[in-house]
């Protein structure tokens, strides 16, 4: 009856993440954020007039709203995704199963990830419906090259505004780990977003006003902040193709190393720190 | 010594502080396959402390803690104080949940979930439970992965009576199938009826280890609680908190 070998790593994380899928986003409760969030996303995208020009347009007008929602969202679904499971007793026993700090932090990850990708695609995609139908005028090259606007620029935008959210989930995740009250969880999640909306992107305008970044490495230093990294890679791969050429606003290559390092290190803090 | 006595768990010279405040010091015992042993003692004399480290959960200071029981997947169950679980999810899931990192299938989880007579309850939600429900889902959830100890604190904490008798005749059942069963309670009658062993906590030191008619032959009283009102130093009605002068 009783089993004689522990169960491999595939099968721990496949358990957890469907446990966080089933409490955390099957539930009535993620349905009425989901509808929300849709809702807002639709109207920011209706009112700024850019759905009627086309999707770079309808981008220009959502990126950002998104920088404000997008860390908002994924603060929401991870910010006590670890810290709950402490205070119920939950994390200690664990401890007693055969289940390694990393299958938890990874596997409670993931299933949160499987939510926040839907709040960010389930609104984008919807948007993409009024452009196809209203955008004027009606595209009729489907490429990405300069100067033409196209649905392919549009998902480009949606894919790195979930690589965006994904890592400020990572970065929500670690918050959890870190704090030891929800009242501290509430603080560290403000905190944390507020940290990530203005402080660093004004830490990297100071260092610029300070000289510690020339001219040339700005465009590398931006990747410093994950809003600063989202936003020069939404430009450069996004919109500025579409615009024509000009002066690089970010580089990609930095960016995306900058946002894989936030949010992997996230999750390394996480694990560490449940292992302490 | 048949296997039925064999140690599974031992504590050797086991010290536990917090910063400057120590709440254990030198604290040994043995816990062997197929009995009851239950810690008691005033509050704040480090009951949970001792739990908590004897389960795994916290590293001892000095000393060592060492499982010597036979090869399992799961070594200690563990009973919170506090036993809550994910809202959300029905007492089977959350189980089966719990046995599915223990190697074991639903069914092996619903059928300890019978054994402490709550298999009515499997469909309904972990957060409609009462508070003697949540025990019980807690106390088919330590011993899921049949671990050779299973640690209980306070599992009997704040129920009613029958309640009360019910989770003491599951533990009973528990060391009756070759369990190491060791538990934190108040209810000293029940203690005394179903403990083969009693340890008496008092201010970090362990002062008693014995049967309870032993306890209660060294003090000179008729029941366990006139013992434990003899034994302990902290005046009636006080809490001797650990680290302070008193």
């Amino acid at each position: 009856m009783t089993a004689e070998t522990p169960p491999d790593s595939g099968t721990l994380l496949r358990t957890i993440v469907f446990r966080e899928v089933d409490t955390a986003i099957l539930q009535p409760s993620y349905a009425v954020f989901l509808t929300v969030l849709t809702a807002v996303v639709l109207g920011v995208a209706w009112s700024g007039g850019g759905i009627q020009a086309g999707y770079v347009p309808t981008v220009v007008d959502l990126l950002t709203p998104l920088e404000l929602l997008i860390p908002l969202v994924a603060i929401a679904l991870g910010y006590r995704a670890i810290r709950n499971d402490e205070r119920r007793g939950e994390l200690d026993v664990l401890q007693t199963y055969p289940v390694a700090a990393w299958h938890l932090v990874v596997g409670v990850y993931i299933g949160r990830a499987i939510g926040v990708v839907l709040a960010v695609v389930v609104p984008l995609a919807l948007v993409m419906l009024p452009v196809a139908a209203y955008g004027s005028p009606p595209p009729l090259i489907y490429a990405t090259h300069s100067g033409a606007d196209s649905p392919w620029l549009y998902l480009r935008f949606l894919v790195l505004t979930v690589l965006f959210a994904l890592v400020l989930l990572a970065i929500a995740v670690a918050v959890s780990t870190l704090v030891t009250t929800t009242r501290t969880a509430i603080a560290a999640g403000t905190l944390t977003l507020v940290i990530l909306l203005f402080g660093l992107d004004i830490g990297i305008a100071y260092g610029f006003a300070g000289g510690y970044f020339g001219e040339t490495s700005l465009i590398h230093s931006l990747a410093l902040s994950p809003l600063s990294a989202y936003r020069g890679l939404v430009f450069e791969t996004a919109i500025a193709v579409a615009s024509g050429t000009g002066p690089q606003t970010a580089s990609p290559m930095s960016s995306v190393v900058g946002l894989s390092l936030w949010g992997l290190g996230s999750l390394f803090v996480a694990t560490r720190t449940l292992q302490r | 010594m048949t296997d039925a006595e064999r140690a599974v768990l031992e504590l050797s010279d086991v010290d536990r502080s917090y910063g400057k405040v120590s709440v254990l010091e030198g604290v040994s015992l043995t816990l062997r396959a197929g009995s009851v042993t239950a810690l008691i003692g005033p509050n704040g004399s480090g009951k949970t402390t001792l739990i908590r480290t004897l389960a795994g959960l916290d590293d001892p200071t000095e000393g060592t803690v060492d499982y010597c029981g036979p090869e399992s997947v799961r070594q200690i169950g563990y009973l919170p104080q506090q036993p809550a679980f994910r809202p959300g999810q029905s007492v089977s899931d959350t189980l089966a949940f719990y046995a599915t990192l223990a190697g074991e299938s639903e069914s092996e989880a619903l059928a300890r979930l019978e054994r402490v007579g709550l298999a009515d309850a499997a469909d309904r939600d972990v957060d409609a439970l009462s508070g003697g429900m949540t025990r019980l889902v807690g106390i088919a959830q330590a011993t899921i992965g049949s671990p050779p100890v299973v640690v209980l604190d306070e599992p009997a904490s704040g129920l009613d009576p029958a309640m009360c008798v019910h989770i003491f005749d599951v533990v009973e059942q528990l060391a009756a199938n070759g369990t190491a069963v060791f538990l934190s309670s108040h209810d000293l009658a029940l203690v005394e009826r179903t403990a083969d062993r009693v340890v008496l906590l008092d201010a970090g030191d362990i002062i008693h280890d014995g049967t309870p008619d032993a306890l209660c032959d060294e003090r000179g009283t008729s029941s366990l609680l006139e013992a434990f009102e003899e034994s302990i130093a902290a005046e009636a009605g006080t809490v001797q908190v650990q680290g302070e002068a008193t």
